[in-house]
This record gives structure tokens, C-alpha cells and sequence, in this order.
């Protein structure tokens, strides 16, 4: 394998579990090997998923002022920017929080879940390529500081409760860090690559 | 002199962008997961640089215009992101203030001004310190995203602060030019081949050695 820091050509030769290899030039890592790899991986992204459904089913803030009572939830903050006009970054929010995050688990999900038998799913190449694709937008962790941020920008002008979403999507955040850092790159493809044959 | 560790490129091998294995740069496409395979990212500092173009275009609107606009009782407040900054100041929100200080204003610079250094050295304009270019590539690539943090918090509070005569957020156009400073950096900082500081060194150490024939193990 060659680093992709330096392109330096290296031997690949299998590490002891929770150990890295490193670039004897540059010193990057060039590949992990995690513990239980794909078991916490399909468990991350099934709990991922199911907390994308709890975020957007239930209230994730809820704000009253002046006897008006107004929500907040990931669709409601991506939909309100499109109808106030702007419809890029509407979209954008959406890409960020949405649909990245749901390509990421659901994909994970997909790849990965089979792989537990040694099968490799139709199409999973494809899918296994979008996940990296997908990997720097999703920011549902940004996002999150984001509400924190716009919480101390509302503290004095009116009364906030946090719904059952807001916890729902403080652990999705966790479940999706844990997902993505559950298995190294080059041993997901290594494991479909065998599986595929 | 340390030995000269063998390269892919010299083998004519190519590492594949998307998964990672090395196979003849012949065979286009890669065997593992079929993307096109390329020795580097193709056009790399070229698409850099025209990315990054575009994002220093779009810095001094997104800070000079409003992101959103506050209507309260007949009274309307622009607010562009170093005012919403200063703000928290005033309110004594030190920690906060800080945040927005360094996600929006100094981080999207800072990452500018890295991505034409690191171009700068990569064609041999400055002196390609790859350990140490390495690093800060590496940390442009990690700290982008959380740019975006003052357009969620423009689309948190446009969604929740809708209570008619009394208070209404809108979006302003700021907004739109910050959400392109940060994505076009980013995309920026993914077009950029960071190999390419090691090719440069080298060349250069070839050319200060031209006599030493490099020995390959």
C-alpha cells in the first residue's frame, strides 16, 4: 500500500488489535486495527438511524413568547430559510444535517451489517463510495453548537424547553462519531473485497 | 542521508483516491472499487487555487452584509457576524464570543491564507517543510466545517423566532455569501494533493545533490 500523505510504498502487514500503522516517512497513520470493527459499527449506525427518526418526530426546542408558541426541528430549520427565500443555504442546512448523516448511517448499515457474515451486499461497492463521499458534510456536530450558540442568543427574550428531539440528537451526534470511528477505511474495503470474491 | 524510501509514482503505481489500494496507474480504473485512479489528484493546485479565488471574492461580503435581519416592534436591526460577535461581548459571554470569533471570523482566514501557502510551497515557490505543512493541511481539513457554525445559528433562530408584529428573523444576504466562503474552502482544502509538498522536496533535494545516485532498497 502506498501512504496517502507522501505516496512512500509500504508492505502491508496485519498490526495487533487497537494499534496503528504508521508512514515511515511521513508519519501519518495508514491504517487502524479497531477492535470488533464491524459488530460496533452495524450496532452505531442501527442506533443512528433510530435516533434520526426520534429527531424528527419529536419537538426538538420549543420557544414561547408573548403567548406564541413556535418549534424547532432539523426539517423546520432547513424549510423556514426555504421560504423566507433563501433557498441555497436552506438547502445547504439540509444537505449538512439530513441527508449527509442519513447516508453516512444507512450506509454503514447497509455495508457493514451483511459483512457480519462474510456477504457483500448488491451494490455495496457503490454505496461504500458515497460513504466517503458523504463523510466531511455531515455536520451534525456543528450544528449542535449552533443551537447552543443561538440558546444564549434567546436566554433573556424568551422561554426555551428542550424536547425529547434535542436529547434524541445529543446522542445521535455520539452514535455517529462512534459509527464513523469504528472501522478503518482500509479495512472496510479490504472486508468487502474478500466478501465480493 | 536517510535512504530514499521507494514511491508509488515511481513504480508507476497509483493509490486510489476513494479506497485506498494501490494498483498499475494502466488498469484507469481501480480494481477494488472502480473510481478512476490518477498518480495525483488531477489539476490539484489549479482547482485549489480557483477555489480559493472564489471563497477570498465572497470574505468581505459575507462579513460586511447582514446574515439576518431582527424585527422587533417596528424596529429593524441588521446583524452582520462581527456584530452578533460583539454583542455577546457586551453581555459579558466571553466564552461564546470567543467561539464565534474564532469558527467565523478566524478560522475561514486563517484557512485561506494556509490552503496559498501550502500552494505556494508545493510549486516550489516557498520551501516545501512537508512535516510541517503536512500538519497544518491536516488541520484545515478538520477545523472548515465548523465555520458553518453562525449559518445554523441563522437557521435556528429564523425557524423559532416567528412570533409576527411582535419578533421575526430573516436570512440576509451575508448569509449566503458566508455558507460559500465556508463550502468552497472546504472544497478547496479536498482539492488539494498533499503529496505534492513531498514531490517538491524531492526534486529539490535531487537538484542539491545531482552527483548521489539514489539508492533504492
Amino acid at each position: 500500500m502506498a501512504c496517502h500523505f507522501c505516496d512512500t510504498l509500504h508492505e502491508a502487514t496485519a498490526v495487533p488489535e487497537r494499534t496503528a500503522a504508521r508512514c515511515r516517512r511521513c508519519g501519518v497513520v495508514l491504517y487502524q486495527n479497531r477492535p470488533a470493527s464491524l459488530v460496533r459499527v452495524t450496532a452505531f449506525s442501527l442506533a443512528a438511524l433510530i435516533l434520526m427518526g426520534i429527531v424528527n418526530l419529536f419537538p426538538f426546542l420549543t420557544m414561547e413568547a408573548n403567548g406564541i408558541k413556535t418549534e424547532l426541528s432539523l426539517y423546520r430549520a432547513s424549510r423556514e430559510l426555504m421560504r423566507e427565500g433563501s433557498t441555497t443555504i436552506g438547502w445547504c442546512v439540509a444537505v449538512f444535517t439530513i441527508f449527509a448523516p442519513l447516508v453516512m448511517a444507512g450506509g454503514m448499515l447497509y455495508v457493514c451489517g451483511p459483512l457480519l457474515r462474510g456477504r457483500a451486499a448488491p451494490g455495496a461497492r457503490h454505496v461504500a463510495r458515497w460513504l466517503g463521499h458523504a463523510e466531511p458534510w455531515n455536520m451534525i456536530e456543528v450544528f449542535l453548537l449552533g443551537v447552543l450558540v443561538s440558546l444564549m442568543k434567546l436566554g433573556k427574550m424568551a422561554d426555551l424547553y428542550f424536547g425529547v428531539g434535542f436529547w434524541a440528537f445529543a446522542a445521535l451526534m455520539v452514535c455517529m462519531a462512534a459509527a464513523v470511528a469504528g472501522i478503518d477505511r482500509n479495512e472496510l474495503w479490504d472486508r468487502l473485497e474478500v466478501a465480493a470474491e | 542521508m536517510t535512504p530514499r524510501l521507494p514511491r508509488a509514482i515511481d513504480q508507476g503505481l497509483a493509490n486510489c483516491h476513494v479506497c485506498g489500494k494501490v494498483s498499475p496507474l494502466v488498469a484507469h480504473r481501480c480494481p477494488r472499487c472502480g473510481s478512476a485512479l490518477h498518480l495525483r489528484k488531477p489539476a490539484s493546485l489549479k482547482r485549489t487555487v480557483a477555489l480559493l479565488l472564489a471563497a477570498a471574492a465572497l470574505y468581505l461580503p459575507a462579513n460586511m452584509l447582514p446574515v439576518m435581519t431582527i424585527s422587533e416592534i417596528g424596529n429593524v436591526m441588521a446583524s452582520t457576524i462581527l456584530q452578533g460577535m460583539v454583542e455577546f461581548w457586551r453581555r459579558e459571554a466571553y466564552p461564546i464570543a470567543i467561539v464565534i470569533f474564532v469558527a467565523s471570523i478566524l478560522i475561514p482566514i486563517v484557512k485561506i491564507v494556509a490552503l496559498v501557502w501550502l500552494c505556494a510551497a508545493a510549486s516550489g515557490k516557498v520551501h516545501p517543510s512537508p512535516r510541517i505543512l503536512g500538519r497544518i493541511y491536516w488541520f484545515t481539513e478538520l477545523l472548515g466545517r465548523w465555520s458553518m457554525v453562525d449559518i445554523f445559528v441563522v437557521s435556528i433562530l429564523v425557524a423559532l423566532v416567528q412570533f409576527g408584529a411582535y419578533m421575526t428573523v430573516t436570512p440576509g444576504p451575508g448569509a449566503l455569501a458566508f455558507a460559500g466562503v465556508v463550502v468552497l474552502t472546504m472544497f478547496a482544502a479536498m482539492s488539494f494533493d498533499p503529496r505534492l509538498l513531498w514531490d517538491r522536496l524531492e526534486i529539490l533535494e535531487a537538484s542539491e545533490n545531482p552527483h548521489s545516485t539514489p539508492d533504492r532498497e
